[in-house]
């Protein structure tokens, strides 16, 4: 099927050139013909390659990766390419020739990427070696956005490289045929695995690999991943624990981290403030380049800066753009070609961005606000400077003082090289779930083979054969093997013990619904003429009335009408508005980046201010040492205030939101177990303020026998955080996405039959049924557990709690809020700790309402 | 119309076109003139319907709906029940271990009068076996001033109950927010909360001249402003 080619790899052995030629190997020659260098991180990765290893290949930014891995694939895939001497001539059949379409070598490599719009770009990269080395290789894709004819014609065969995501992969394996249409693979290809590794995606990702590695124990998987804190991990997720090798790609240039410092840097900082005080300096910097990107944290903030920026420089019009989730798929591709053409001026965009195909016009990438984590900004940083010789650049728009230490945290561990680690879900159950009915579809399963296969899937090494017959009874008995559902039907075991679907409606049912990304209901947002902008989350559309106006794909709209799931607008002539706060967890500080910070307080203390951000800031710090002191990582520092509004203490932990939200709960409640008190807490990625009509005492907390042992004992942690946070409610909100992917609760889709609408039901009631009679139900363990883990990080709450406990003390009584302090007290969000009764609570619910109404 | 708050069991009453009727926490109306309990959209045999699409529901619901109605007709001496509509949830509810459970309820109960005004699913799952003695009728119903019915209407002369939509009512203050049932007593018609253990809700929101009752597990409440 091979073939050499007459223009310049070929033949031709009387040419001077020969010589050199059967020194080398067709690759490369290919790259020579480039004019192209091979790295040594390429050679590397070939001759691991040829030696048939599995690897990974991380890089914090860097060029060369694909090729890396593509043509280590294809010298895997067919020997001769990584052999010195020309290429065997393969006779191909005229026929075949002129059918090129029809692939004659079967599904050979697989390449998975986590975005589909990746698709396109991946495919024109990697077709443009093969004209000259492999002609009769096929490259296509199979995403979401695959047509329907391309999909029938990938039924009947599939290309030699076919590019995909996990879901479309899920997607193939379900297919009954799956087991021979894999059965040629020889390689696969994971692109940017460290975005997939860390969530459920990346889970569905190891489960398909654990298949196609049985049905090709030889099969060759390479990763591509940026740089994480824990690489060997992330390694042992793709490939197993133990197997494969680590290669560390050409960092193309050194990565500057800088700051705009801002003229007049306020001693207060003002948590929430947008920090449009720094505009005329952004529009300076997007002045002085010819492309920049302004990455912002949240859809709201990056819809005001592009308004902003618009009002400051109305000249920009057309020159600038918005990138974000919620904006329709037809807009954002126009403006990602539009920045690829160097058409564009400047992009405010969100992390939508952080991925995808390499800018190369960008010159410059602006992060406003803190990027809450090191890894974060290197990628974000990795964005800018793909021109020749220029270095990669990314610069912190702090929007507010305080922002400034993290800053100056940020530099420092970006320079000692410090980046976050990514953990990996842990056996989550859901998943399993829904692969047991994947692969019932796909061939079907034997129970012991199955758990074989899964158990070589990292997240389920110590996946338990009792939790293994939990997730098979309840797809296939419909719950606990003791009670008999005789009307239940979704996975059968025939009379050979193979579990099947047999019925065609669940069957179409669970294609539809393959996948781990659940996402919130949103609404289509549309112009009244037809031309879609975008979705929105349908809380904030069900506030609006007729006449509203809000601010959204970067204009001001004016809200019309919900028809069928559309809101329907038209522009709003001028004016103000709201603007659409989308949900999505707001990210916490890392733990890299905080401790980071806490170095920099800790230089601080020695009036050691060194770098522009720590200049900066040292009017705020200075505030904060003579009214109070600073915290570092050897000193908790504790402020007691009292006010008008009450009994304030100030805690800086420095441990990120989350853990400061648990650790608040945690000492409220450890107090109100000795003396009955009700705390209004307030938190931020700093500290966290407990607020009380009544005195607290200190000593209370902090008796001069232990100083805080027992506040900050790890002893009963789990049961406290239980009882003091309102555990079930966050438990039933993590429990729709669990619902979703376990396949409990079906999206509709339109022009659904009404005998599936009988089958609706909403994630919370389900949730309320198994509470009340399947308290056993792993899938409600497995959602407290995620609420513990990735909502108040447990883990890092108890490495806090020995943080603090190592701690000296110091507590200081102040007679107005301190810099640190200032943002906590004007917090407006506030948790309440309270173990009120339901019917208590709502009488007490009822008469604030009450209040209010009689205002 | 007015209210009154009853303490004993939490329920509140309050009287429409002449007749008191007493909203009971448990999600049901009891008009004790005529010792009728009056309950909507119990869907007996959902679990079973959904178990039958493919999609694992514990069972325990039917239990649970029959538990209530047990407590409730203990509680108050009841002699009458009408279902407002949605008996059975669908053709495939009429799995034998529900209508068995159905059943055995029915032969432990041989004086107490059923009857059900037919709603949207009834007309699909198709009516309930003549052995459980259900007497059935189309809405609207009238029994005195009030018209019985599934589907929420205006009728002339008459005070109209009904049940279909599951109304709730989301009570957010400050941070706090709640999902409750609920009932809405209008000028010439009032909806029913779900009865059943497995049914979700609609979150509503207020017309004028509504007034809305919210049911927590042991109590109900009158919710101050309705809109």
């Amino acid at each position: 099927m091979l073939r050499a080619r007459s223009d310049g790899i070929g033949d031709d052995a009387d040419t001077p050139r020969a010589a050199a030629r059967s020194r080398s190997t067709p690759v490369e020659r290919w790259f020579a013909a480039q004019g192209w260098k091979i790295f040594a991180f390429q050679r590397d990765t070939w001759q691991a390659a040829v030696r048939g290893e599995s690897g990974l290949l991380h890089a914090s930014t860097g060029s060369g990766k694909t090729y890396a891995v593509w043509f280590a694939a294809l010298q895997h895939a067919v020997p001769a390419l990584a052999k010195s001497g020309p290429l065997p001539v393969v006779d191909v059949p005229v026929a075949a020739k002129r059918a090129k379409a029809i692939n004659q070598t079967g599904l050979r490599i697989l390449w998975i990427t986590p975005m589909r719009a990746l698709a396109a770009d991946t495919a024109r990269a990697l077709e443009a070696p093969l004209s000259a080395l492999l002609p009769t290789w096929t490259i296509g894709s199979r995403t979401g956005d695959t047509s329907g004819s391309e999909r029938a014609r990938q039924l009947r065969s599939l290309p030699s490289t076919l590019i995909t995501t996990p879901e479309s992969l899920s997607l193939l394996l379900s297919q009954d045929d799956a087991a021979a249409r894999f059965g040629t693979l020889d390689a696969i290809i994971v692109d940017e695995w460290h975005e997939l590794m860390g969530s459920k995606r990346g889970v569905q990702t190891q489960l398909a690999l654990a298949r196609l590695r049985r049905w090709r124990p030889d099969l060759m998987v390479w990763g591509l991943s940026a740089t994480l804190g824990n690489l060997q991990q992330s390694r042992d997720a793709l490939l197993g624990e133990g197997r494969g090798v680590l290669v560390q790609g050409k960092t193309r240039k050194k990565i500057l981290v800088d700051t705009l410092i801002p003229e007049h840097p306020s001693r207060f900082a003002w948590a929430g403030h947008l920090g449009l005080q720094m505009l005329p300096a952004v529009v300076i910097e997007i002045d002085g380049h010819a492309s920049t990107l302004v990455f912002t944290n949240t859809r709201s903030q990056a819809e005001l800066w592009y308004q902003n920026l618009l009002a400051a420089r109305p000249d920009w019009a057309g020159l600038i753009a918005l990138h974000h989730g919620s904006l329709d798929r037809e807009v954002r591709e126009w403006v990602e070609l539009a920045i690829k053409n160097g058409q564009l001026k400047a992009v405010v965009c969100t992390s939508s961005l952080d991925l995808g195909v390499d800018f190369a016009p960008v010159e410059r990438v602006l992060q406003i606000g803190s990027a809450r984590g090191v890894a974060r900004l290197l990628q974000r940083a990795g964005r800018s400077g793909h021109s020749p010789g220029r270095v990669s650049r990314v610069t912190l728009v702090p929007t507010n003082t305080l922002e400034l230490l993290e800053a100056a945290g940020a530099r420092h561990a970006v320079a000692a090289g410090q980046v976050e680690q990514r953990p990996v879900p842990d056996t989550p159950l859901d998943v399993l779930v829904q692969h047991l009915v994947t692969i019932a579809l796909g061939g079907g399963f034997r129970s012991q083979e199955l758990f074989d296969e899964v158990r070589t899937a990292y997240s389920y090494r110590a996946l338990r054969p009792d939790q293994w017959q939990w997730a098979l009874d309840f797809v296939a008995r419909g719950g606990q093997s003791l009670i008999a559902y005789p009307e239940y039907q979704r996975v059968v075991p025939d009379a050979d013990g193979v579990y099947r679907v047999p019925d065609a409606a669940i069957a179409r049912r669970h294609r539809m619904s393959i996948g781990t990304i659940v996402s919130d209901a949103s609404m289509q947002v549309q112009y009244l003429r037809g031309a879609r902008i975008g979705t929105i989350e349908e809380g904030f559309i069900a506030r609006l009335r007729a006449g509203d106006r809000f601010l959204f794909g970067g204009r001001m709209l004016e809200f019309v009408r919900v028809h069928e799931m559309t809101a329907y607008v038209r522009r709003a002539t001028s004016g103000t508005g709201a603007v659409p706060r989308w949900q999505g967890g707001r990210m916490p500080l890392s733990s890299t980046l905080a401790h980071a910070v806490l170095d920099c307080l800790e230089e601080a203390t020695h009036d050691d201010y060194s770098g522009p951000e720590m200049q900066a800031v040292k009017p705020l710090l200075a505030l904060q040492q003579q009214w109070s002191a600073l915290p570092t990582a050897r000193k908790l520092v504790v402020e007691q205030l009292h006010s008008r509004e009450g009994h304030h203490l100030f805690f800086y932990p420095f441990a990120g939101r989350l853990v400061h939200v648990g650790l608040a709960a945690l000492i409220s409640y450890r107090l109100a177990q000795r003396r009955a008190a009700t705390f209004s807490i307030a938190v931020n990625d700093y500290g966290f303020e407990l607020l009380s009509a009544t005195p607290i005492d200190v000593a209370d907390i902090f008796p001069a026998s232990d100083m805080g042992g027992a506040m900050f004992s790890s002893e009963n942690l789990l049961e406290d955080v239980i009882a003091s946070l309102n555990a079930t409610e966050l438990t039933q909100r993590r429990f729709r996405e669990i619902a979703r992917i376990s396949g409990l609760v079906f999206q509709g889709f339109p022009g659904q039959p009404k005998s599936t609408r009988q089958l609706q039901a909403s994630a919370s009631l389900f949730f309320e049924v198994f509470r009340k009679h399947d308290a056993g139900n792993l899938l409600l363990t497995q959602a407290q557990t995620e609420v513990l883990e990735q909502e108040l990080e447990l883990q890092r709450l108890r490495e806090t709690l020995a943080e603090l406990r190592s701690r000296s003390l110091q507590v200081c009584g102040i007679t107005r809020a301190t810099p640190f302090g200032f943002p906590l007290m004007v917090e407006r969000f506030r948790e309440k700790l309270s173990t009120e009764k339901l019917s208590d609570r709502v009488a007490r619910m009822l008469q604030e309402l009450e209040k209010a109404a009689a205002r | 119309m007015t209210e009154d708050h009853s303490p004993a069991g939490g329920a509140l009453d309050i009287v429409v076109f002449g007749e008191q009727l007493s909203l009971l926490p448990q999600r049901a109306v009891l008009w004790r003139a005529r010792k009728m309990l009056i309950v909507a959209d119990i869907h007996f045999g959902k679990a079973a319907a959904f178990r039958a699409g493919g999609i694992p529901v514990p069972h325990g619901t039917t239990r649970a709906n029959l538990d209530a109605l047990d407590a409730v007709i203990a509680a108050h001496a009841v002699r009458h029940i009408v279902f407002l509509g949605d008996f059975l949830h669908a053709k495939t509810a009429r799995a034998p271990a529900t209508l068995l459970a159905l059943q055995r309820w029915r032969d432990s109960h041989p004086d107490l009068h059923l009857t059900l005004v037919r709603g949207n699913h009834d007309r699909h799952a198709g009516d309930p076996p003549l052995s459980l003695e259900v007497e059935v009728v189309d809405e609207p119903w009238r029994v005195g001033p009030l018209a019985l019915c599934h589907h929420p209407q205006e009728l002339p002369g008459a005070y109209a109950l009904a049940g279909h939509v599951h109304p709730v009512v989301r009570l957010a203050v400050a941070r706090d927010s709640l999902r409750l049932p609920c009932f809405i007593f209008g000028e010439k018609q009032a909806t029913l909360p779900a009865f059943g253990a497995f049914t979700g809700g609609y979150e509503i929101s207020g017309k004028q001249g509504e007034q809305w009752f919210v049911c927590t597990d042991d109590r109900v409440f009158a919710y101050p402003q309705p809109i």
